[in-house]
């Protein structure tokens, strides 16, 4: 369970995160959708506590990220943007080590990305050195990343973002299994269709702040609109920086 | 807590083994730097000693048969050809006359005394004609009954303390600072790859989202880094302890000799200084926003230590510089090279302050990594 409360946050002159507040529960997948630019992004950050909120707190699981950052940390699993990978290593190497740094032992991290590399059906791509995947294995190789110790809690940042059919598909799954296991999973994101199709929840973000909060159906009923794009657009008050 | 420096600190060595720039930069420089000392070396060995037989064309030998003889007893012989042709001395047509008459008979030499291969052939046919004019001197006041001592009111003698080591200092300090100065190349390219390449590469807000401290991650980072920077340092004495031999050191009069008792002090010496590279090289990349702009940082920054360790050899050098950073390793490695006794007292201190230097960079290190404006480079 991720919680978010009163968050502010300036970065330079702007503001990006006014009073933002949220939670996303355990079981349920939350989207965070927003235009280009409406803060998203930096409100995942602010969650992983690598940035510094100027008021308000997050927690997750309870914990407070800003206080006990390792403890807090250690309840999460990010899929970042950008990746982030090691060129030079191979999924399993990098999978491996990331499981370590989130407190497996050797033998636990061992077994952990040998499953994970397997329920993505990457054993074909495990052994070769991350440099030249194509942007498919890289969002698997990321994803493992984020799920190998199967924290409570996983964030995404713009999960689906150039992806093919495939790829877009092996996501849905993994993000719907994980719900099914009971585990809180955020994810933000620009593209509609992605939002409607998967989440229980959306939180719909401008200019730093929450315009509105329900599930899809809900949002939709609320401003009379047939479509969440439709509904999107009127919660916002513009379509700019909006993918179908 | 230590599993996980040990996981980061293992994936940063496999990564860095890995990547053919930061392990190329320190083969180069530790391969490449004793050979071409050693090539250097004996280029200006050549240039400076006087061959074993040195030709000279000597106009008018017929009238000194006995100059001639005696100069040949001192490897000096009359010859022709172009090496002759650079030295010449003429003999005065009336220099048999001279002589049998108890007169100053004319000899001239003729040689570019600019030319400093030349200098010291030019000295010892000086010398061997000096020689000669006092045996000559002294054989005509005994002719004429008087002690020959008499015209040498004062006789000079210098006891030369050097040891055979302790007189190519210049050249010994270049030595020494080729290898001490290998810690500073040899681990640079990793220490920006991993520091400014992680941002690049945007893995470091991912590492960071993980549940590891700063410290933990500056410490595996300046571990691996200090590693590479030794590996280099091994690597340059294990190369210069096969080079240096071949060069001819008898004929500069001190020789040069990497035992191995040597290089283990070197090593000893060297880990301190390795810290201290890594860690400022790691503070100034994290500071730069690209790998190019940590690269031109770095390149300047380099300078301190070069200009430190290369004032050290100087005999000019400041007192001061015993007891800094890197000066002062650079000191003592010098003393003990040139055979006398660890500058024991100075080492400590000057390790020390590369110590306490290390460990303050290290901790503005760990706050900077918590600080934002670092780690996405705003």
């Amino acid at each position: 369970m991720i919680n978010v409360s009163n968050i502010s946050k300036k970065i330079g002159k702007v503001q990006a995160l006014d009073d933002l507040s949220f939670s996303a529960e355990d079981g349920m997948i939350t989207g965070l959708l927003g235009p280009n630019g409406a803060g998203k992004t930096t409100c995942l950050r602010t969650i992983f506590g690598l940035l510094k909120p100027d008021s308000g707190n997050a927690e997750i699981d309870g914990i407070d990220v800003a206080k006990h950052p390792v403890a807090a940390k250690a309840k999460l699993g990010l899929f970042p943007d950008p990746f982030g990978l090691y060129e030079r290593l191979t999924p399993r190497e990098y999978i491996q080590y990331f499981a370590k740094l989130s407190g497996m032992n050797s033998s636990d991290a061992k077994q952990a990305t040998a499953a994970v590399l397997s329920k993505l059906r990457m054993d074909d791509i495990a052994d070769r050195r991350c440099k030249g995947f194509s942007q498919g294995q890289r969002m698997k190789t990321a994803l493992a990343q984020a799920i190998v110790h199967q924290p409570t809690n996983i964030i995404l940042d713009e999960p689906t973002r150039g992806l093919d059919v495939m790829s877009t598909r092996v996501l849905r799954d993994l993000l719907l299994d994980l719900k099914h296991q009971g585990h809180c999973v955020l994810f933000s994101s620009h593209v509609m269709q992605e939002v409607a199709a998967l989440c229980d929840r959306v939180i719909v973000m401008a200019n730093g702040k929450v315009a509105a909060i329900g599930s899809p159906q809900e949002l939709c009923q609320r401003t009379g609109q047939d479509s969440l794009e439709e509904a999107f657009i009127q919660l916002i008050g513009t379509d700019e920086g909006i993918a179908a | 807590m230590i599993s996980k420096t040990l996981t980061l600190l293992r994936k940063e060595l496999i990564d860095a083994s890995r990547d053919k720039r930061s392990v190329l930069a320190g083969l180069y420089y530790a391969i490449g730097t004793p050979l071409i000392m050693c090539g250097l070396f004996m280029v200006l060995i050549n240039q400076l000693s006087s061959p074993d037989d040195l030709p000279i064309k000597i106009t008018n030998a017929d009238t000194a048969p006995d100059l001639v003889r005696y100069l040949g007893q001192k490897g000096i012989n009359n010859d022709t050809g172009e090496q002759a042709e650079k030295i010449q001395l003429i003999i005065s047509d009336d220099y048999a006359k001279q002589m049998a008459q108890g007169k100053s008979a004319e000899v001239i030499i003729v040689a570019d005394n600019s030319e400093e291969q030349l200098q010291k052939s030019i000295r010892r046919l000086q010398l061997a004609l000096q020689n000669y004019s006092m045996e000559m001197g002294s054989l005509r006041l005994l002719a004429r009954g008087i002690d020959p001592r008499v015209l040498r009111p004062l006789q000079v003698e210098l006891h030369d303390q050097a040891t055979q080591d302790s007189k190519g200092g210049m050249i010994m300090g270049i030595a020494i600072f080729t290898m001490l100065y290998s810690v500073f190349i040899s681990g640079m390219n990793l220490a920006i790859d991993t520091s400014a390449g992680e941002r690049e590469r945007n893995s470091l807000g991912l590492l960071l989202s993980h549940p590891v401290t700063t410290g933990q991650l500056v410490l595996s980072k300046l571990l691996a880094v200090t590693a590479f920077a030794m590996l280099g340092l091994v690597l340059i004495l294990a190369i210069s302890h096969f080079a240096y031999p071949m060069v001819p050191w008898p004929e500069l009069g001190f020789s040069i000799t990497i035992t191995p008792s040597f290089m283990a002090t070197v090593l000893v010496i060297g880990l301190p200084v390795a810290m201290l590279a890594a860690s400022l090289q790691l503070f100034v990349s994290f500071m730069a926003k690209t790998f190019k702009e940590a690269q031109s940082y770095l390149t300047m920054v380099m300078f301190i230590p070069l200009a430190l360790a290369m004032s050290a050899s100087y005999n000019i050098a400041p007192d001061v510089l015993k007891w800094l950073p890197v000066s002062g390793q650079q000191g003592a490695l010098m003393e003990v090279i040139k055979g006398k006794a660890l500058p024991l007292q100075e080492l400590l201190i000057s390790s020390g302050a590369t110590l306490a230097i290390t460990l303050l960079l290290a901790l503005a290190l760990t706050r900077m990594l918590r600080s934002e404006k670092v780690v996405f480079g705003l």
